[in-house]
């Protein structure tokens, strides 16, 4: 009945308000007056419907006799209320109140009393309700369904934590980008050329030349991409430049610059979407931090488990999290010599720093030393003079990682925040690798630009040779057939667009097979070598020396990430190879899945990553900028080969857009674009998104700091109230026990007043204490004291700490608190300050 | 409606288990149906080990002590008004069936919930639960796989988060409170037409099931 409140009459207020009030009062009024009137209405209908048809007997009997009956007098008197409301002598915002309220109590249960067609629809409208409840249901089960690997993940996780899950949702994200990048690449630039484009062996770009062709098939040409794969739509030389084609006049050389283009603006734009939304979730749930052990020990289980197998994943995921959580109190607890962490921890970046700065003057050297070296002759150098960057670079690689492990012990990080540093670390040593790449390939791009120069003028020179013997022979100067050459005969360049992408391919592929023999190697074979020889070994294999593998997070991750700044760059090269690229994912994907849960174990600190990990976002993010670069640069100032690919024959790549917006596109929108392309509208514009970026930063901080102000009051008030239940339930009570017992309020207690307060104690400090038998009968002294000393301990200034867990000696109030006397008496006097 | 009829018929005092646990009579029949169900041998009254069928139950680590809170203290056996009654803890909250003023509190409803959970824990019922009785839900969820040195750190936490009075116990009232603030959909109690089967379907706060199970 929370309707029989007591009755106010503001009748002063009203007095004093009224002639303000009187216009508004009457407009509500107004309302009130018209939905009455139309509850009326409703009731009227609703009575002749009774009189109509009354026997409705509905099969879904859902409420016992006494509930009806019981809910048809509530009804009855909403109703009744509704028609008395008009007389109460509430105010009107009140009054409204109520009226709302009861007219929607009123339309919900009227229809289940069963009066005629409002029975009949209500049984209807629950059983939509039924239905509606049943479909979202198997909704949302459909779409948890739809969600690829979920299952699998979800076993990763519950065995190794959400650390080692990350990797893997990490690489499924990974897999839907490139799913979406395989359907650019090969939708507006594959498949458009195989279907309408100039088919194999038509020109001399399709066609492989004839010194080659006896070994085209070979399998050793092939695996290195020579031979038939140079000359297929893998790669950019097979393209046309024929500037429309098929029927449906498709612009293949514009598609494929957009393309190329569009795959890093894609890109771009859906790794800063995931980042801004990953960073939109950490902010919910501030009361997580308070009871986490409490909600893992009480709530964790799962209730509706049946199946034994699910019971052990359950089993496994709930020890995970209790163990991520112990090594985040760990961290919590962790007090020790700050200062000597804080110089272990700057030594140990000078030592990393140190090991970066070498191993980065150790590749340029190497580098400059095989640019001395490729000037000499190939056939001089030895092996090992050959290959020196490489073995230098894969040196790095297997030595660096783990020497940085070892130092950053010395740091005694979070093993979450560890594995930050190490993977920032990693990322720089690997950028080290991607420099001397990026080198060794533009030289290369730069001797065979040369090299096609020369070409270039051989091939016009030899026209030119062919047309005047013509001419010669045939004494003709017009209508000269073109020169008839096999596509397989004629001179060509040595096309550097290829040769580039044939060389990212090359390191993908190399990359996916290291990576899997790796697996192989040293997860798998480490395993059944570890397991089977334990048995006739002389020290326990298993826990000793070799152990199994765990699974290496930080250099599964960048791995997957320098793999994809390899894509990005490759792709406008190479479109197969976002083909192959998405392959490899797939099978990564149950490859590894399988590898880490039949060979590793899990990691002696498991840590919680959260599911969606911004740090591996942000180095992506990184590494796509670094790919975007050279592939931009290569469009804007390397002039594309002249006898191969879509833009042959233009002295720039963006040489195409030029010329769709000059013949394609009315003549006003290239004056619009040759407006935009103004230095001075484009600066003006940098600045201000510029200021832009610098107002949204500056707001976004602002809220940045409220939040964190929220949080801290909560906090607060928390703190608060559990030292003024503490206060209230202990001190507070003894001490007014004390001045009831002491009409003189000395409150100095006479020895035996303890004696005489502990029982009213007792009893007033809380019911549930009072069931408790066994605790009254000992130790009641004890109790009450502690109680005391823990109150006098407690600091009134608000905490802002979460409190540590007890020490486990004797309680720290009990040492330094004063003793229950007189001077805590006038101390805790007065009420505590509360806001 | 005959068989409703009769079935209903061979339940004495029907009318004042539906009037104390809100059950409906198509309730009442599908619980007997289930109740005949596991009582195999047809004595009329369940013993712990007829709750062993139900797999759910057998899954949890807890699950004996589920099935421990149907039998009350000293007995050996339960009746069908005792079932009926326990499992009314199950029903999900009413949020709409007004309430009568003086009525005492239903079964269902949420502090009664957590009571009847925090009862699974609080074994020796004394209103508390100690650290010893952590230790051991801790030890049957948690198994070998963690050191004895991580199971009482857990524990020390657990109470530590959750005291408020610092006597080092959990009593209800502060069990409440650390439970008040996640998703309360405790005790789904399952009696789904098409397979008349029940589930016991305990404290899962996680909200993927807020809807589901619902009858």
């Amino acid at each position: 009945r929370s309707l029989q409140l007591e009755e106010r009459k503001p009748s002063q207020q009203i007095a004093q308000r009224r002639v303000r009030k009187r216009r508004r009062l009457r407009k509500v009024r107004r309302r009130v007056r018209k939905s009455r009137e139309e509850e009326e209405r409703k009731q009227h209908v609703q009575r002749r419907r009774l009189s109509s048809s009354s026997d409705d007997n509905s099969e879904d009997e859902s409420m016992s006799e006494g509930e009806m009956a019981r809910l048809k007098e509530e009804v009855e008197e909403k109703k009744k209320l509704i028609a008395t409301l008009r007389n109460k002598p509430w105010r009107m915002k009140r009054r409204l109140k109520c009226l709302k309220e009861a007219q929607a109590f009123v339309e919900k249960f009227e229809g289940a009393l069963g009066k005629g067609k409002g029975r009949r629809l209500y049984a209807f409208k629950v059983m939509m309700t039924k239905k509606i409840i049943k479909f979202n249901r198997d909704f949302e089960n459909f779409k948890t369904a739809c969600i690829p690997w979920e299952s699998r993940i979800k076993e990763v996780e519950s065995h190794f934590g959400s650390s080692v899950a990350s990797y893997f949702i990490f690489l499924r994200w990974m897999y839907g980008l490139n799913l979406v990048l395989f359907g650019f690449v090969f939708g507006l630039v594959v498949i458009p050329e195989v279907l309408m484009g100039m088919p194999y062996g038509s020109l001399a770009r399709k066609t492989v030349p004839r010194e080659e062709q006896d070994s085209a098939m070979d399998f050793s040409v092939l695996f290195e991409f020579g031979g038939y794969c140079k000359y297929s739509i893998m790669f950019y030389g097979y393209y046309n430049n024929q500037r429309s084609i098929g029927l449906l006049q498709f612009r293949l050389p514009l598609s494929y610059l957009l393309v190329g283009v569009g795959i890093f603006g894609y890109s771009l734009m859906v790794v800063i979407r995931t980042m801004a939304r990953n960073a939109n979730e950490g902010g919910d749930g501030a009361e997580e931090g308070t009871f986490t052990f409490c909600w893992k020990l009480f709530t964790s289980w799962d209730y509706l488990i049946g199946n034994p197998e699910t019971a052990d994943n359950k089993f496994a995921s709930t020890t995970t999290s209790f163990k991520e959580s112990i090594v985040d109190e760990q961290e919590n607890l962790k007090d020790e010599n700050i200062h000597l962490r804080r110089f272990l921890r700057i030594l140990a970046n000078l030592l990393i720093l140190c090991c970066l700065g070498g191993s980065g003057y150790l590749i340029y050297y190497v580098v400059k030393r095989s640019q001395g070296f490729a000037k000499k002759d190939r056939n001089e150098l030895t092996w090992l003079q050959k290959n020196e960057v490489e073995i230098v670079m894969s040196l790095l690689g297997l030595v660096c990682p783990p020497l940085f492990e070892v130092i950053a012990e010395l740091e005694d990080y979070h093993p979450r925040i560890a594995l930050k540093w190490q993977l920032a670390r990693i990322f720089a040593l690997f950028l080290g690798n991607l420099y001397t790449f990026l080198f060794a390939l533009f030289d290369e791009v730069n001797s065979k630009l040369e090299n096609e120069k020369e070409i270039k003028n051989a091939t016009i020179w030899a026209l030119k040779e062919y047309y005047t013997n013509y001419t010669l022979y045939n004494n003709v100067t017009e209508n000269i057939p073109p020169p008839n050459i096999s596509p397989a005969d004629v001179i060509r360049g040595p096309c550097w667009e290829t040769e580039v992408g044939i060389e990212f391919v090359k390191l993908t592929v190399s990359d996916i097979q290291v990576t899997y023999l790796t697996i192989l190697i040293g997860d798998f074979l480490r395993a059944v070598i570890v397991r089977f020889l334990n048995y006739c070994w002389c020290w326990d294999l298993e826990a000793g020396f070799p152990s199994y593998a765990e699974f290496d997070i930080s250099g599964n991750v960048l791995g997957l990430i320098f793999n994809q700044g390899m894509i990005w760059m490759g792709a406008f090269y190479a479109p197969g190879l976002v083909g192959i690229n998405v392959l490899r994912l797939l099978s990564s994907m149950y490859y590894q899945c399988w590898a880490v849960m039949a060979c590793n174990v899990p990691h002696e600190r498991v840590f919680k990553a959260s599911r969606s990990n911004n740090f591996y976002m942000g180095l992506l993010l990184l590494v796509l900028f670094l790919s975007l670069m050279p592939v931009i640069y290569s469009i804007m100032t390397l002039p594309p080969s002249f006898d191969c690919g879509p833009f042959s024959g233009k002295d720039k790549m963006y040489d195409v857009i030029m010329e769709t917006i000059e013949k394609d596109l009315p003549p006003f929108m290239a004056d619009i674009f040759s407006y935009a392309s103004n230095p001075g509208l484009i600066i003006p514009a940098v600045l201000l998104m510029v200021l832009a970026i610098y107002y949204l930063n500056a707001v976004s901080k602002a809220y940045q700091n409220a939040n964190l102000d929220l949080k801290r009051k909560m906090q607060m008030q928390r703190d608060e109230e559990k030292n003024r239940r503490n206060n209230k339930d202990s001190t507070n009570q003894v001490m007014k026990d004390l001045e009831d017992l002491m009409p003189n309020k000395s409150l100095i207690p006479p020895p035996s007043a303890e004696e005489t307060e502990i029982p009213a104690d007792q009893l007033r400090k809380s019911p549930k204490v009072t069931g408790k038998p066994g605790a009254a009968a000992t130790g009641k002294g004890v109790h009450v004291q502690k109680d005391v000393s823990l109150a006098a301990a407690n600091p009134r200034a608000p905490v802002t700490r979460p409190p540590g867990p007890r020490p486990p000696g004797p309680l720290p109030g009990n040492a330094r608190g004063p003793p229950p006397g007189q001077g805590m008496g006038r101390g805790r006097g007065g009420p505590p300050p509360r806001r | 409606m005959g068989s409703t009829n009769s079935t209903l018929l061979k339940i004495p005092n029907v009318e004042v288990l539906m009037q104390e646990t809100g059950f409906s009579p198509a309730h009442i029949i599908r619980l007997h149906d289930r109740f005949k169900a596991l009582d195999k041998e047809g004595r009329g009254h369940l013993c712990p080990h007829d709750f062993g069928a139900i797999k759910e139950l057998a899954m949890n680590p807890i699950g004996d002590r589920i099935i421990g809170a149907f039998f009350s203290p000293g007995k050996e056996t339960v009746d069908f008004h005792t079932f009926v009654k326990i499992l009314a803890h199950f029903r999900p909250v009413d949020k709409d069936r007004p309430k009568e003023p003086n009525s005492p509190e239903p079964i269902n409803s949420r502090s009664n919930k957590l009571k009847f959970a925090f009862q699974l824990y609080d074994q020796d019922k004394d209103g508390k639960i100690s650290r010893d009785e952590l230790l051991q839900v801790l030890r049957a969820m948690l198994g070998m796989q963690v050191t004895d040195e991580q199971l009482e750190s857990i524990a020390d936490r657990t109470i530590q988060e959750a005291d408020l009075d610092r006597d080092d116990t959990i009593s209800f009232e502060e069990f409440r409170k650390a439970c008040k603030h996640k998703r309360f959909t405790m005790f789904r109690f399952c009696i789904r037409p098409g397979e008349r089967k029940l589930m016991l379907t305990l404290c899962h706060w996680s909200s993927e099931l807020q809807d589901q199970h619902e009858l």
